[in-house]
């Protein structure tokens, strides 16, 4: 029997109880019980249709995000999960991540998630600071989050992770590593590191010139502390953003990193499968009504594009530098039958040379100074 | 004077900038109903896009009108319309050469300007009966007789009877044709002396090769004839003659004496074909060409790089172009260190280089990287020998000058005498001399001053509005080379010399000017990888210094629920943006950047 295809599932759930000031992703707060309902109809009914398409395909990662999926009731998800295993064919061990927003979870829906099978959560802290998590918009507080915290725990989570923020309004480096410190006695299993991006269209982006945002120099001061300190932890800074205990790096983020297919499921949600990207439009009703009636797959996509050998490559060498243990020369040939070195190499000897890249034994990677500023040294290496 | 000639009015139309000269050409063209209103596109006569958008004439442009008189007598009028900038003074001085006469437009709101002086001495220089026309009579702050006794008094010509009249709605236009006819004299010339043509302007038509737009001065000239240019005594056939009409040519059997036309002879080159250049037969033709004939000499020059370097080629067509109809451009191929292939440029003044580059964007969509202008200076060695230098980048060292001297001008500044002082305090920090003071009434002064050119093109013109609000005028000609301590300014990105950025400055100007330009750069060079120190150094002496910054952050952090695509595109975004990025050392600058450095907004802000 030919061996399995590994997949991941990705589940976008669009939900929020308020949308914060920074955030750009697809989610909105739920207009009605009946808009949600439907809307996870849809997504079941999406999933069913890729259930013949995958089933040479072992499921290994399964991946519920948002938005915020534990503002879904337990018998919500709980169902989600189940039509997942129905449509797939999902390994026993399987790493199943659900994203938890503090304050929205307690103690029972989170026994409740355990028991669905979810056995990886992962909280969206961005602080430990309360007039920072105010400036962001957030709807919790660090309390909020310690009970969340310890509720999870207790409903036997044993892989947990944060998603940190730095760069935020009013922050200093002061705030931070109290930030880092708080998280540091909890520890998790792995921790998100996120630098915050203001991004066009979001209030933040309205208010850009007077937000009292940490300056560039802080904000790299910032990046270094966070690797500093959570590496002294006893954390391994494995990706740009990503922290991670020894055997805790995250499946599911990694197969986006190591060229592995995902399906996503949901409006807004990106795949990779049959060597095609593609990603749904993130207009709900489009969504819902083509899954209810199919007529025209083609115009709830909003992006689809063939990978062809050329742009593999392209971004086989973009997404492996993402991780600090860099690309490794000899699997690069393997994959596309020749020498990485005498492509790129004339470019990588001033970057090497100014302590933005390394060269270790096999393999090319950026240095935590050079990754910090990787897509300036990325648009230079690579041909699009 | 043949009874043809009784019959013809050549004039021109000469103002200030703005105060509606070529308003006024629109409503005698309408009036003559040469153009019915219908038909009327405001400003025919500026038919160049960059001209309407100015409110400029750029090129000297004629049209034919016939006009039937009061007297019932039928009459044809060549209307010659004259470029408007102090550039183009020599271009004003043959367009007006080709007159018998003409109309002097002041605005009644504003009163003379240093142009209407300017034009109105070219005129009086050319021979012409002036007619003055008061225009924007319907304006609330218009004050006829002031303006009345004002050209009287200043110009010293009568303007008692003179037409009053709003070319905007029209009013009173009709006076302007009496006196046209009434005024200006009708031309005289024997036409059977031998062929003297004047050509006023030229232009390169794809079918017809060079059109050529001469005033015949004496003889006939028609299809077949054999001709020659007297400045170069190269000879053509002509292939045509006619006259100018307002849509388009009208071939015509010949031209005589007094008359304004039109000539083809399959001229390539208007280069070939000079303003002010005499026309005559080459067989049994003129002896001595018509007086005032000059080659004109660019005075500012600039490089012009495309920002893409792959596009020099298209650039150097670009430039040929252009130069088939403006035999004042100059070019020649050179190279820079910083900029890589381009070309050095000379144009007659700023606005001339402006619309050249305006052109070249525009009509020819390239993306220009252009250096900061300069003039000619002349260098006498110490070896006794004397070189012009008209690029920053041959400036002899100055052990090897003996005496740097540099072009200056002799201004004329017309203002409400509220701004005199702060007017005076320029010219003295542009390091000019005064001359004299004079009232042209109570409420404005006439000043005048020697000022060199270099000032003048740095920033000189927005200083002056910007201290005056907007009222002082400025008129100038060139005058003299005048000694002068000169340096050249070099500035250094990463410890080495970008010789695009080099320029020559007085000794006394060179520390504040480094000064700005080193923050320009700062603040306009992107963040690089490295630190990049930037200096300003006079030969091995560094007068100003300062510093970019490393980059620290340029990473996406997040890669959100496997959008690959979108983290894509941003590099490849970011790839074409570099691939525009000139490289200055080990520096990367997008051409904005370098343009913003290089514009010229002078020391004031």
């Amino acid at each position: 029997m030919q061996e399995k295809q590994p997949l991941g599932i990705y589940i976008h759930i669009p939900f929020c109880k308020s949308k914060c000031g920074y955030c750009d992703f697809c989610s909105h707060p739920p207009e009605s019980e009946r808009e949600i309902e439907r809307y996870l109809n849809a997504l079941m009914l999406n999933m069913q249709d890729f259930s013949a398409a995958a089933q040479g395909c072992s499921v290994d990662t399964v991946y519920i995000g948002g938005g915020t999926p534990t503002l879904l009731a337990p018998k919500q998800l709980h169902a989600l999960l189940d039509c997942v295993r129905d449509a797939f064919d999902v390994e026993k061990d399987a790493e199943i991540t659900a994203e938890a927003n503090p304050g929205t979870v307690d103690r029972r829906a989170l026994r409740a998630l355990r028991k669905s099978g979810v056995n990886r959560i992962s909280f969206g802290l961005q602080s430990a600071n309360d007039a920072e998590l105010r400036a962001l918009g957030r709807i919790h507080t660090r309390a909020d989050f310690e009970k969340s915290y310890a509720d999870a725990r207790q409903a036997g989570f044993e892989n947990i992770n944060i998603d940190l923020m730095y760069g935020i309004p009013y922050q200093t480096r002061e705030s931070f590593a109290k930030t880092l410190d708080f998280v540091r006695a909890l520890s998790p299993e792995h921790l998100s590191v996120y630098g915050l991006k203001i991004e066009e269209g979001t209030p933040f982006y309205a208010r850009r010139d007077s937000l009292p945002l940490p300056d560039e120099e802080t904000e790299y001061k910032l990046y270094l502390d966070a690797h500093r300190t959570l590496s002294d932890a006893g954390f391994e800074h494995y990706e740009v953003s990503n922290f991670a205990r020894r055997g805790f790096r995250s499946r599911h983020n990694l197969r986006y990193w190591l060229d592995e297919n995902y399906l996503g499921f949901g409006v807004a949600a990106h795949s990779y499968f049959n060597n095609q990207r593609y990603a749904y439009v993130s207009d709900m009703d489009a969504y819902i009504r083509e899954m209810e009636s199919p007529r025209d797959m083609a115009g709830i996509l909003s992006e689809c594009t063939d990978i062809d050998v050329f742009t593999k490559e392209t971004e086989y060498v973009m997404l492996r530098l993402r991780l600090f243990e860099g690309l490794s020369l000899d699997a690069y040939k393997a994959t596309f039958g020749r020498d990485f070195l005498a492509k790129y190499g004339k470019k990588l000897e001033r970057y090497i040379a100014g302590g933005f890249m390394r060269a270790k034994v096999g393999r090319i990677a950026f240095t935590v100074k050079g990754m910090y500023v990787s897509n300036y040294i990325l648009s230079d290496l690579l041909e699009f | 004077m043949s009874d043809r000639q009784k019959h013809i009015r050549n004039f021109s139309i000469i103002a200030h900038i703005d105060h509606g000269k070529s308003t006024l050409a629109d409503r005698i063209l309408e009036y003559t109903r040469t153009v019915s209103a219908r038909d009327m596109e405001e400003q025919l006569l500026d038919n160049m896009d960059l001209e309407r958008e100015r409110g400029i004439t750029i090129k000297a442009r004629a049209v034919r009108l016939d006009y039937t008189a009061k007297d019932g007598e039928a009459y044809t009028l060549n209307l010659i319309d004259t470029p408007g900038h102090v550039d183009f003074n020599y271009e004003v001085s043959r367009s007006l050469n080709a007159c018998d006469g003409a109309l002097l437009v002041v605005d009644a709101t504003q009163g003379i300007e240093a142009q209407t002086l300017a034009n109105a001495y070219l005129a009086v220089d050319a021979n012409l009966e002036i007619v003055p026309v008061i225009n924007k009579i319907d304006l609330p702050s218009a004050d006829v007789e002031k303006v009345r006794a004002e050209i009287e008094d200043v110009i010293g010509i009568v303007a008692e009877d003179c037409p009053a009249v709003s070319a905007k709605t029209g009013l009173n236009i009709g006076d302007v044709l009496d006196k046209i006819i009434s005024d200006i004299p009708a031309p005289t010339g024997d036409e059977n002396a031998p062929l003297k043509c004047l050509i006023f302007d030229s232009y390169y038509d794809s079918y017809l090769g060079v059109v050529v737009y001469v005033r015949v001065k004496d003889g006939v000239v028609r299809a077949g004839d054999r001709i020659k240019l007297m400045s170069t005594g190269a000879e053509f056939d002509v292939v045509e003659v006619g006259s100018m009409e307002p849509f388009g040519l009208q071939k015509r059997d010949l031209l005589a004496a007094g008359e304004v036309g039109y000539i083809t002879a399959s001229i390539k080159y208007v280069g070939d074909t000079r303003v002010g250049d005499t026309i005559t037969l080459a067989e049994g033709g003129a002896t001595e060409p018509l007086p005032g004939f000059k080659k004109v000499n660019p005075m500012v020059f600039a490089g012009i790089y495309p920002a893409d370097g792959a596009r020099y080629g298209d650039l150097r067509d670009a430039l040929e172009k252009l130069q088939l109809n403006d035999a004042a451009l100059l070019f020649e191929p050179e190279t820079s260190v910083a900029l890589g292939f381009g070309f050095r440029c000379g144009f007659l003044g700023l606005l001339h280089m402006e619309i050249i580059e305006e052109r070249l964007e525009r009509e020819f969509n390239l993306d220009l990287i252009t250096t900061a202008p300069g003039v000619i200076y002349k260098i006498k060695m110490t070896d006794g020998s004397v070189r012009m230098i008209d690029n920053p980048s041959n400036y002899p060292s100055p052990d090897e000058i003996a005496e740097a001297a540099e072009p200056v001008v002799r201004a004329s500044v017309i203002t409400p005498t509220e701004f005199v002082g702060g007017i005076m305090e320029l010219c003295q920090d542009k390091r000019g001399t005064f001359i004299d003071m004079k009232y042209i009434d109570t409420e404005r002064v006439e000043l005048h001053y020697i000022l060199p050119l270099n000032e003048i093109i740095y920033d000189f013109f927005d200083a002056l509005k910007s201290r005056s609000k907007g009222y002082a005028s400025l008129d100038y000609e060139f005058s003299d080379y005048v000694p002068s301590k000169l340096v050249r300014l070099d500035f250094l990105l990463n410890g080495e010399q970008v010789d695009a950025l080099s320029f020559i400055v007085h000794e006394d100007k060179a520390y504040a000017r480094a000064r700005r330009i080193a923050e320009k750069l700062k603040d306009n060079i992107p963040r690089q990888l490295f630190e990049v120190p930037i200096q300003a150094a006079i030969g091995n002496r560094i007068i100003a210094r300062e510093t970019v910054k490393a980059m620290r952050k340029d990473v996406l952090a997040k890669c959100y629920g496997g959008d690959i695509t979108r983290k894509k595109k941003l590099l490849e975004k970011q790839k074409e943006g570099k691939k525009k990025m000139r490289r200055l050392g080990t520096v990367e600058v997008s051409p904005e950047a370098f343009m913003a450095v290089l514009k010229l907004d002078g020391d004031d802000n």
